[in-house]
């Protein structure tokens, strides 16, 4: 039973960071609308801008 | 490590607005409405400007931009591999000189005289090319495959397009000439999806960054040892492990933003991360962590060293010898070969242990994953005090961690 929702819970967190293109089936239909995606984009840019003040170089950019 | 390398923080390139506004999106629209024969000089054109940009700007200032000339040496050098050819391994060999005088004159000079003051050899301004380690990655996969008669050789421009692709120029993910030469060809033209994606993966990658990577640095920055000595001793496993939380979500969302800008332009390239942490064995950690550089280690390290069509001995001895060259890639200091040991040895052990019980089974309870998982978590942790800190501040640690000094 706990395998099943980590895996949903995965795969709805990819469709939301962009890592998977189609939405599962579990969320509802409402999350592939143009208006889901700009108010999803709305909040990532907000989270940006308040944490952007502390922002560091990116570690393995000295690799 | 954070300072260990001197001039480490006006390095930023995915988090500044001049790579979106004067490189990303001009590119991609450029890339987009340009004639196939020219999306190679679109790539080229931008890829070389990023480059010379980033390099007098964050990156080993003029010095540095004249490393581009490494790229245009390469790629005319590229144009004599021939399958079976001498002048293949000659390209492999002159990628692992680049490397090796610009990122470990220092360390392997000092190895033998000592200090910078008793070294003769010792190069003051020293700096590294921007991308070096992973463009080296790029040069060697060319050159053996073309030495093998595994991949096309494509014109000189499309080939310096697969060199000079500033998404994945900085620090990857490590591409491959075969499967990006189709793409460059016939990219995929869904442009709104491409952008709904691209621009999305861009957003989380800088979310995963700014809210959660750089918010650990504060806890992050006690790994000294000052502030190790003068800690209480939980409070040492805490900064390790948001260590392994700040590396990370600051790799991953550096990937993130890679793979959206490639995928602005109708270009897929590989994944990077595939929830690493949740893997319940080291050897599956290492199939999800970095995967490009494990394949890559794979199929140039591993592989040629005889894999695991050898005796086992042997194949443990190549595990450690990958490991090691993992280790050694990822930095010149011996806390990195360590590091890198350290992650061999549990590749050793994982193999002896799952050769001793047999694999594991698919339909084992929850519990058992549950501590699979968290158990290869730790060991990947304690992995990290190796990465992040020097040997002595290292052994600062685990000795106050474990009570001992």
């Amino acid at each position: 039973m706990m395998i099943p929702f980590l895996n949903e819970l995965k795969s709805g967190l990819e469709y939301l960071g962009g890592v998977k293109e189609d939405s599962p089936e579990s969320l509802p239909k409402w999350l592939q609308s143009p208006w889901w995606w700009g108010i999803w984009w709305a909040a990532l840019i907000l989270l940006i801008l308040m944490f952007s003040g502390q922002s560091s170089k990116f570690i393995y950019i000295d690799f | 490590m954070f300072d260990q390398r001197e001039g480490g923080e006006r390095r930023m390139i995915f988090n500044t607005l001049p790579y979106y506004l004067l490189f990303l999106f001009p590119a991609a629209i450029a890339f987009q409405f340009s004639r196939p024969a020219w999306r190679s000089v679109v790539c080229n054109v931008f890829g070389g400007a990023f480059f010379l940009f980033f390099s007098i700007t964050a990156v080993g200032g003029i010095p540095g931009a004249f490393c581009l000339l490494i790229f245009l040496w390469e790629s005319a050098f590229s144009r004599l591999y021939r399958k079976g050819s001498w002048v293949c391994w000659v390209g492999v060999l002159q990628s692992i000189s680049f490397l090796v005088v610009f990122k470990y004159w220092n360390f392997l000079t000092g190895l033998y005289f000592g200090s910078p003051q008793l070294n003769p050899w010792y190069w003051k301004g020293a700096f590294l090319p921007l991308g070096i380690s992973f463009f080296t990655f790029e040069f060697i996969h060319y050159a053996a495959d073309r030495h093998q008669g595994r991949t096309e050789a494509g014109t000189a421009a499309e080939y310096m397009s697969f060199i000079l692709y500033f998404p994945t120029m900085v620090a990857g993910p490590i591409k491959r000439y075969q499967d990006f030469l189709p793409k460059i060809r016939n990219p995929e033209t869904d442009s709104l999806t491409n952008w709904r994606i691209g621009v999305t993966r861009i957003l989380a990658g800088l979310a995963k960054k700014f809210a959660i990577a750089d918010l650990m640095t504060a806890f992050t920055n006690h790994l000294n040892q000052a502030d190790i000595l003068s800690a209480q001793r939980w409070a040492l496993p805490l900064w390790l492990a948001a260590y392994g939380v700040k590396i990370y979500f600051d790799f991953s969302g550096y990937s993130d933003i890679a793979i959206g800008s490639a995928r602005l332009f109708g270009i897929r390239v590989p994944e990077n991360f595939d929830w690493p942490y949740l893997q319940t064995s080291i050897a599956d950690f290492w199939r999800h962590w970095h995967i490009s550089l494990s394949r890559w280690l794979t199929d140039y390290v591993f592989i040629p060293l005889g894999g695991s069509r050898v005796k086992e001995g042997r194949i443990c001895v190549n595990l450690l010898v990958t490991m090691l060259v993992s280790g050694l890639w990822h930095g010149a200091g011996l806390n990195f070969l360590v590091w890198g040991a350290w992650h061999g040895v549990l590749l050793v052990a994982h193999r002896m242990w799952t050769r001793w019980l047999g694999p594991a089974s698919p339909s084992r309870p929850f519990y058992r994953t549950a501590l699979c998982t968290v158990g290869t978590y730790l060991w990947v942790n304690v992995g990290w005090a190796f990465f992040c800190m020097d040997l002595p501040t290292a052994a600062v640690f685990f000795r106050h961690l474990l009570g001992t000094r």
